[in-house]
């Protein structure tokens, strides 16, 4: 992939060496006014922009699974990005052995103006599949994401799970060893959960990498052999995924109690979103 | 010049073989979405220049006939110069929305993020070349056949492309940076409109100015799909090299700016 540069020699999957990523100050923001004006005038924003990450390193190996924790906006969708190479680091450096796939938001790249098959050939060829290499995989693809309608029928239609779906079995078809996944681990209704669950395992014996943002980390028990705890822009912990657990419940009960923006409730007991990405 | 070649500028056209197969379906994907959208379908690719041409050609010949404009037949010569200024046009407002069209595609797309700015030159081009046979339909109205150097005309395809790859990098990287530059883009290319020599030929410019009207680089490339026609054409080759230098200078620009700023790009807004 051009987009990745990569280097066999590495003896982890993935190491991050120092990174920051500085996201630019946006011309208008929600919520703005008096309070931003505040933060500014306190030092905690800068007019410029905000490191949304800085001095991030870390080393990920070959077959670890890895939770990347955090509150809201606290950087790991840039992490997992900065993984993939779908995001250019503005300080330090990201070093990855083989290619890794994104799984980010994949729903968001389908076409509604397309067919079921147009845009399994878009997505596929956006995480790099070329189109010979999709029509192999279509029929498993298809069937694997339990489309039972015409595939030449337009996308338009299609529930939010199906695309849902139809995006995470296209992720796996790509024959991907590393994974960045943002709230996408698994997908679906309860039945097609439970497969993608019993899927991204076997991957996982069969030696698999995985970097994995999510709001439910409890729901993956005994996946994670790791977590990587984010916060304020730079990692707090990294380590056991059981502390980083109890962690982000500290971090979580301590945002509750300041910030009023922050819903009351804890997230993991609210349902989960039908359409996650 | 030299120093700056290698890398943005080999990268750029090594991406379009590199990922031939994946650019194809988009491009196939996008003409097939516009042709569907409407009942005429392709025909409006061919309507919609030619009634531009007509409308043109009656203002400058029946209303405002006083004055002699460029070169004879001068349906045929609005005709030659329109469809390639319907690519310029098209190509550049479409660079200016290529990242905002869906900001969801740099967060996981595997592919060179050049590719999204190929997509839109390739899709416009892709809609010129299929409204081609309205020249041919120019000809067959005014009875007109091309000289031998009507060879220039795939040349001039060719150098457009490598224009419009370059302005639409610069204007591409540059919108997504600063949004209003969508909208600046918009004013500039009407008055671009009239400053190129569509309308009429760089020879009707007064002698003074032609050099300066050069520096236009349609000015070149309507040069050279006009030659074949109009062989007398060639007396202005000098400001011919003078606009295919400004286009060799703004592909290498593009290149450039948008190396520069692929990292704020991919950020997005």
């Amino acid at each position: 992939m051009a987009r990745q540069r990569l280097d066999p020699r590495l003896a982890a999957k993935l190491v991050f060496d120092g990174v920051g990523i500085l996201i630019p100050k946006k011309k208008r923001r929600q919520g703005g006014g008096r309070r931003h004006r505040l933060r500014r005038f306190a030092g905690e924003q800068s007019r410029t922009g905000s490191w949304v990450l800085r001095g991030v390193s870390s080393r990920i190996e070959a077959g670890e699974s890895v939770a990347v924790l955090g509150l809201k906006n606290s950087g790991r969708t840039e992490l997992l990005r900065l993984a993939a190479g779908t995001l250019i680091p503005d300080e330090g450096s990201v070093m990855r052995s083989d290619q890794v796939l994104p799984m980010i938001g994949l729903g968001r790249a389908f076409d509604r103006g397309f067919t079921v098959r147009q845009n399994i050939y878009l997505l596929g060829g956006l995480l790099g599949m070329n189109p010979n290499e999709v029509e192999v995989a279509l029929p498993e693809i298809v069937e694997t994401a339990g489309i039972t309608s015409n595939i030449d029928k337009y996308l338009g239609g299609a529930s939010a799970l199906t695309r849902q779906k139809l995006a995470w079995t296209i992720a796996m078809a790509t024959g991907a060893n590393i994974f960045a996944v943002d709230e996408m681990l698994v997908v679906g209704d309860p039945e097609f959960r439970a497969r993608c669950f019993a899927h991204v395992q076997h991957l996982k014996t069969s030696g698999a990498t995985f970097l994995v943002a999510t709001d439910v980390p409890r729901k993956f028990d005994g996946f994670f052999d790791r977590a990587i705890v984010l916060h304020d822009g730079g990692v707090v912990a990294d380590g056991a995924f059981a502390d980083g657990l109890a962690l982000l419940r500290e971090l979580r009960l301590a945002n509750t109690a300041t910030d009023p923006t922050e819903p009351k409730t804890d997230p993991e007991a609210r349902p989960e979103p039908e359409e996650g990405f | 010049m030299r120093i700056l070649q290698p890398l943005a500028y080999r990268n750029g056209v090594r991406i379009i073989w590199e990922h031939r197969q994946v650019l194809r379906m988009l491009v196939l994907r996008d003409l097939q979405k516009q042709y569907t959208k409407f009942r005429l379908g392709y025909l409006w690719t061919l309507l919609e220049p030619l009634g531009m041409a007509v409308v043109l050609w009656f203002v400058f010949t029946e209303l405002l006939g006083g004055r002699k404009l460029g070169l004879q037949p001068y349906f045929l010569f609005l005709a030659v110069a329109i469809l390639p200024w319907w690519w310029f046009s098209k190509g550049v407002s479409g660079a200016a929305k290529t990242f905002r069209r869906n900001p969801a595609l740099l967060q996981m797309s595997l592919l060179p993020t050049k590719i999204w700015v190929i997509r839109v030159v390739l899709v416009s081009m892709a809609e010129y070349l299929l409204s081609l046979p309205v020249i041919l339909i120019a000809m067959l109205i005014t009875r007109t056949l091309p000289g031998p150097l009507i060879v220039l005309f795939p040349v001039g395809v060719i150098v457009q492309f490598f224009l419009m790859y370059g302005l639409a990098m610069l204007i591409a990287a540059g919108a997504a940076v600063i949004p209003d530059l969508a909208r600046i883009v918009r004013i500039v290319l009407r008055a671009t409109f009239y400053l190129s020599p569509v309308l009429y030929s760089i020879a009707n410019i007064p002698a003074g100015a032609q050099v300066i009207a050069a520096i236009n680089p349609l000015v070149g490339v309507l040069g050279l799909y006009r030659i074949g026609f109009w062989p007398t054409e060639i007396e202005s080759l000098p400001h011919y090299g003078i606009s295919l230098g400004v286009t060799v200078a703004v592909f290498i620009a593009g290149s450039v700016v948008f190396h520069r700023l692929e990292s704020r790009i991919l950020k997005g807004n």
